[in-house]
Formats: C-alpha cells, structure tokens, sequence
C-alpha cells in the first residue's frame, strides 16, 4: 500500500493509454513521458502497461506499508527515502514506515513514480489511466489528494529486470516533426520561422496542450476547416497565429489547421518541457505513405 | 484532389493515416466518411487500434504495432478499394428527452425573433444525425439545425456548462456530457447520461446515429 501523506499539485495514475475509444471521444491519455515509464517498467520486470503515479510540477511525499519495489525517473528531482537521497533507474526496496519525498523540480515536467506490480487501481474502459475532463480512471477519475491509499499489485512479467541506459527524456536536441495534414497551407516565411526559431512552452501548457510562445504563424485559410482527426503532438495553428501543441489528454478532432505533428519518438522529450523551457522544431522526411 | 472515388490517403503523424473524402461537409461525403469507418474496422486490418470518423475524414490508428506506415497505407489503400458505397445508412434513433429550461432560451427567442415556444418547437422537431464526436468524451455534433435557430457562438464562454446541457450553435446542436467551459446556447438539460464508463458502449450517441430531441415536463 502507497500512502499519498502529501500530495503534490499535480499527480495522477497513468499507464500505457486508452485506445480503441477515440471513436468516442475519449483521447488516450497515458503516461506523457512514455519512454521513461516503458524503462521503469521493464527495470521492476513489470508488463509494459502497468500503471504508475505520474507526478508533476513541485514536490510531495509517499509514505509505504509493506514491503515493496520501486523505481523512479523522468524530470530531474531532488527524492530522498527517509531523508536519504535516491537516485533514478535505480530498483528500491522499500518497507513499512518508509517515506518518500521529493523536494523540488530542478529541470523537466513529469516525474514517473513506478512500483513493481504496477499501481492497482480499477481499470475502466480497458486502462488505468485517468482522464480528468471525463473523472474516469486512476484514483475516481481525479488528481491525487493527501489521504489516498494506493494499492499495488501483483502481476509481473519477469523476476529478470532491464534497463535501457539510453532513455534520457530530459536531453537536448532538436524536435523532430513530420508535415503535417494541413503543412501545404502555410506560407514559406510560417515554415521558416517554424523551424528556425528558438521556440518556448507557454505557462499555457499541460496535458490537454502545450501552447508555443513567441511565434505567429501564418496560414493561407480564411475559414476554420471542417473538424478533422487529430493525433498527440499535432501542432495546431488557430486564427492567431500561435502554435498549440495537442497533446495526451487533449480533443480528439480539431478545426485548426496542423501544420506539422511532432515524431513519437521525441514525444517524450517535447512532453518533459516545462514551461518556458525553450526548444526547436527539426522537419524530417516521412517515407511516401499514399 | 479526394474525392469519393479514390479517397487521399496521407500520414498524420507517424502512426495514423488519414482519409480525405471531401473538402466540404455535405450529407453525402459524411455519410461516405462513416461507411468507410464501418469498412475499415470490419476489416480488421492488424495493428489497427482506432478509427475516426469525422465531417469529411477518416483517422486510422495503429498506435504502437510497430507496423511501418508504408505498409499500413498499403493494406488500407485495398480495403478502400474493396469498399462499395452504399445510399442507406442504418443507424440506431436515440431519442433525448429534454427539459427546456436552458439559462439561454430567452435570449435565443429574442435573437431569432421566435417565441420561446417556437423555439422548443422548431429545436424539438427536427431529426438531426451525429457528424462526429470529439470536444469531449460522448459529445456528439448534431445536425442539421433548422436555419431559424442559428447564431454564432456565444462571444464570450462560459466558464462552467452544466452537465447535461443541450446547446446549440451555428447549425449544429450537441449535449454536453460534462460540466466543463463552452460557448454554446444552452436551450435546456437532459437527465440521460450521454456519457457513462460503465456501459458496454460508453458514448450514447456514435456518429451515423439519429437523434430526436423529445419535450419533457420539469
């Protein structure tokens, strides 16, 4: 059992996402730092879908009843156990009494909090992960409170475990980003600025979107166009001109045109910006797909 | 250019590919739109995990199978090929009861210059069919709002929408599932949930579905 003592401003339950219900409305949600949680996972020897605490923005504490195996990584953190420090990647027993607390964010957005049996709560509509505009998944479809009791489960993939050292969500490099649907609709200078410009995370930002500071791009489109399916890491331009990033929790269709949509294999990286951190967009070729 | 006879198939993102039926919404390439759903999941294609059906377009997802694009493109490039259209569209009727006591009714009578009645009458009476769902879980765009009823969206949103609101905006009608912030015309409330996690189908109203609004007594 994980005892939320004091909660931070910001944590829910996530694992892999919900799919097949997009027909309805309902995005995928998940784990924002994908990379990181499929690592932590496979470090415990846990199933690659077992649901973690996703924890955000500033620091809280856990405390723990029984016996029990976690791990932790993603955004850069001072964490101790029982006012030790502890380090990421890094397998931790922990027992009755202990207490984990994290002091402070020094650099990323999430913190991913995993324990060997995955975080057992019910799953709903196939996943454990929490969906807050709809209160569904996680702990009653909610943010974590002081309070909560987290039970862990008992399913593990392996008693081998492994850790891919390379996953470093928090490096710097460029975003890569496809063309997007709509990419044909904006002008040369919207492009260049698009990629040639050091672009910030807005304090707008959080799992539905991630708005782009400093930049207005421009489209050749009077109208908004008929609302169209969209994808995480779609780079939205509404009628202003400024970037929005869907991302996770975000709608499933939009009206805006998308200029381009960011590579899954960087979505981690692009979700792991806090705001105002400050990145560039990359355009890579994608093979013909028509 | 797409058209209905050879839909364009592009990436959207590196996982998904979308179908173009059309660049308007008109009854017809809707109704396309939403065959080639139906068709596509029937299909079964593997790695296949969601299908998106909206005004002229259709999302295909293959999530993290690990299937290259190219070759995801290919296998739905001949099921769209296999495709026949069809004229009907079976679909369930769902009818929505309502209580038209909306914080917008009068000022929607005064701005259309119809009597509140007329208002629940002409809202009421129509058959609308749902175009797409998106915004939120379970909320469903409904159309084709009788000309008399449209308006722009409200200038200014809400901040809280009452769960349960039928609204109205444009030519298009819709149920919020949750409180949440929007910019429609609130007209009334329905008790039914549109959304429930617990059902076996979740969203109460799935696009291709017709839906009739029914009065009811506070």
């Amino acid at each position: 059992m994980i005892h939320v003592i004091d909660a931070p401003p910001f944590a829910t339950i996530q694992d892999l996402g919900r799919t097949g219900f997009r027909d309805s409305g309902v995005p995928v949600s998940g784990v924002a730092d994908r990379d990181t949680a499929l690592a932590l996972n496979a470090l415990l020897g846990n199933d690659d879908n077992a649901a973690m605490i996703e924890w955000a923005v500033a620091g809280g504490a856990l405390r723990f009843d029984g016996d029990a195996t976690i791990a932790f990584g993603g955004a850069r953190c001072d964490v101790k156990l029982n006012d030790s420090p502890i380090d990421p990647a890094t397998v931790i027993p922990v027992s009755t009494g202990d207490e984990l607390r994290v002091a402070r964010f020094v650099r990323g957005r999430f913190l991913n909090v995993a324990v060997r049996g995955g975080i057992d709560v019910p799953v709903v509509m196939r996943s454990r992960s929490t969906l807050l505009s709809a209160g569904i998944g996680g702990v009653e479809g909610r943010r974590l409170r002081n309070g909560d009791e987290l039970c862990i489960g008992t399913e593990v993939r392996s008693d081998t475990t492994h850790f891919d050292a390379s996953v470093d969500t928090l490096a710097q490099a460029p975003i890569r980003v496809t063309r997007g649907p709509q990419a044909e609709l904006f002008t040369g200078a919207a492009w260049n600025t698009l990629l040639g410009t050091e672009l910030r995370v807005s304090r707008t930002s959080d799992r539905t979107g991630y708005r782009i500071d400093g930049v207005e791009l421009l489209h050749s489109t009077g109208d908004a166009l008929p609302s169209e399916p969209g994808c995480v890491g779609a780079v939205q331009i509404p009628g202003g001109g400024e970037p929005i990033v869907i991302m996770h929790d975000g709608p499933t269709i939009g009206g805006y045109p998308r200029i381009a949509v960011i590579c899954t294999a960087d979505l981690s990286r692009f979700a792991q910006l806090a705001p105002g951190d400050a990145f560039r967009f990359e355009l890579v070729r994608q093979p013909a797909a028509g | 250019m797409a058209d209905a006879a050879s839909p364009d198939i592009a990436p959207l993102g590196d996982d998904a590919l979308l179908v173009t039926l059309g660049s308007t919404i008109t009854r017809e390439i809707g109704r396309r739109a939403r065959n080639v759903a139906r068709c596509v999941r029937e299909a079964r294609i593997p790695g296949v995990t969601d299908v998106v059906s909206s005004y002229t377009t259709v999302g295909v997802y293959f999530g993290a199978s690990h299937v290259p694009l190219t070759e995801a493109a290919v296998a739905l490039r001949s099921v769209l090929a296999s495709i026949s259209d069809t004229d009907t569209e079976s679909s369930a009727l769902i009818e929505v009861p309502v209580v038209y006591d909306g914080a917008d009714l009068s000022e929607v009578a005064q701005r259309t210059g119809l009597s509140i009645d007329d208002v629940i009458r002409v809202h009421s009476e129509t058959t609308y069919r749902a175009y797409a769902l998106g915004f939120q879980p379970g909320f469903a765009y409904l159309g084709e709002l009788d000309a008399a009823l449209a308006l722009p969206r409200r200038a200014t949103p809400r901040i809280r929408v009452p769960r349960g609101s039928v609204a109205i905006a444009g030519r298009q009608t819709a149920v919020y599932p949750f409180q949440t912030p929007g910019g429609w015309h609130l007209l009334g409330t329905t008790p039914v949930s549109v959304f429930d996690p617990e059902r076996d189908q979740p969203a109460l109203i799935l696009p291709g579905d017709t839906v009739r609004f029914v009065v009811m007594q506070p």
